[in-house]
């Protein structure tokens, strides 16, 4: 593993990479917000496997998640989205292919990026988190209170006034990024090669479903060593297919 | 394969809360219907309630809204089992 880094429009993030320095590469988009602590050890050693099968990879941090110096309530689908495309723009520039893997929410985050095709584990819509995030704001809060319908909006004049961030679960987050959770769905075109696998507990349809445990709902990071051995030979045989 | 049996529920409800949890399946297959969860079990806090509804919604097949959770429903294990019953068996 080395520690790279990539230049977006406002700053410089850092970039795990792992693998061969040729051939084709994937670019990993973890989940937003808390699932992405939970799902960070398992995306490394998926990293790990996918170089055993002879394909590089790297994890971008992205400006608001992980160990980037945006604050989070800076943070928006759009930046992240923008930055996540210069990441991948910096892996292609001496003639890889790149492939995208998005995990959760993660899959929303891909869409700008010039990529060979886009791989979806458990992908997670923006309408779909929202109200995730809300039902967490709503246990926090108790029953005293009921959240309505865009109450991350202030909703006190004069309305073209920044709306303040709301914590959800230690984070603080932008009502402007929840709103555009209200409209953003995974990067999905006809041409452009998709594979999604979800878990077989999980009854929304898939390519493939894989018996496991989702590590995004465990408050301790885990690991599955297992899982990740079984997605990257799936990832490996999938770009093989798309002829990466 | 949609989960429409009361045997098939009770696993799946188990199951939901062996996972989010992190509690392992020997602890999960002595809950009775009288075992208290919200409060009883530290786990169990704002992201596990929300990790635990959204579960059930992908593994059941169904939709919880959010006026129809209140502190009962997670009190305890049979009462979250009866719940879950009523929305997928409907």
């Amino acid at each position: 593993m080395i520690i790279d880094s990539y230049a977006w429009r406002d700053g410089r993030e850092a970039m795990l990479r792992f693998g061969p320095a040729e051939g084709p590469v994937t670019i990993i988009a973890l989940p937003l917000f808390e699932e992405a602590n939970r799902t960070r050890t398992f995306a490394v050693t998926l990293c790990r496997a996918l170089a055993r099968l002879g394909i590089g990879s790297a994890i971008p941090d992205l400006p608001g998640q992980g160990e980037s110096l945006v604050p989070s309530e800076d943070a928006t689908i759009l930046g992240m989205q923008e930055a996540y495309a210069i990441a991948a723009e910096q892996l292609t520039g001496d003639g890889r292919v790149c492939f995208g893997v998005g995990i959760r929410s993660g899959a929303l985050l891909d869409a700008l990026g010039l990529l060979a095709g886009r791989w979806h584990f458990a992908p997670q819509g923006g309408p779909d988190l929202l109200r995730e995030l809300t039902r967490i704001k709503q246990a926090e809060l108790g029953p005293a209170v009921r959240l309505g319908d865009a109450w991350y909006l202030d909703g006190s004049p004069p309305a073209e006034a920044v709306d303040p961030a709301v914590e959800i679960a230690g984070n603080r987050l932008s009502p402007d990024l929840l709103t555009e959770l209200t409209v953003k769905q995974p990067f999905d075109q006809s041409g452009n090669p998709r594979r999604i696998v979800r878990l077989s507990s999980d009854q929304k349809p898939a390519d493939r479903k894989v018996d496991a445990a989702p590590l995004w709902r465990r408050a301790e990071p885990g690991d599955d060593p297992a899982l990740a051995a079984l997605l990257a030979e799936d990832i490996a045989q999938w770009i093989a297919s798309c002829g990466g | 394969m949609p989960v429409d049996d009361a045997d098939q529920i009770d696993a799946a409800v188990r199951a939901v809360l062996r996972d989010v949890l992190a509690l392992d399946d020997a602890r999960v297959a002595q809950f009775r219907e009288a075992t208290p969860l919200f409060g009883a079990l530290p786990e169990l806090d704002s992201m596990a309630v929300a990790g635990v509804l959204t579960e059930l919604e992908d593994r059941l097949g169904i939709l919880i809204e959010d006026d129809e959770v209140d502190g009962e429903m997670l009190e305890t294990f049979g009462a979250l089992l009866t719940f879950a019953r009523q929305k997928a068996l409907l």
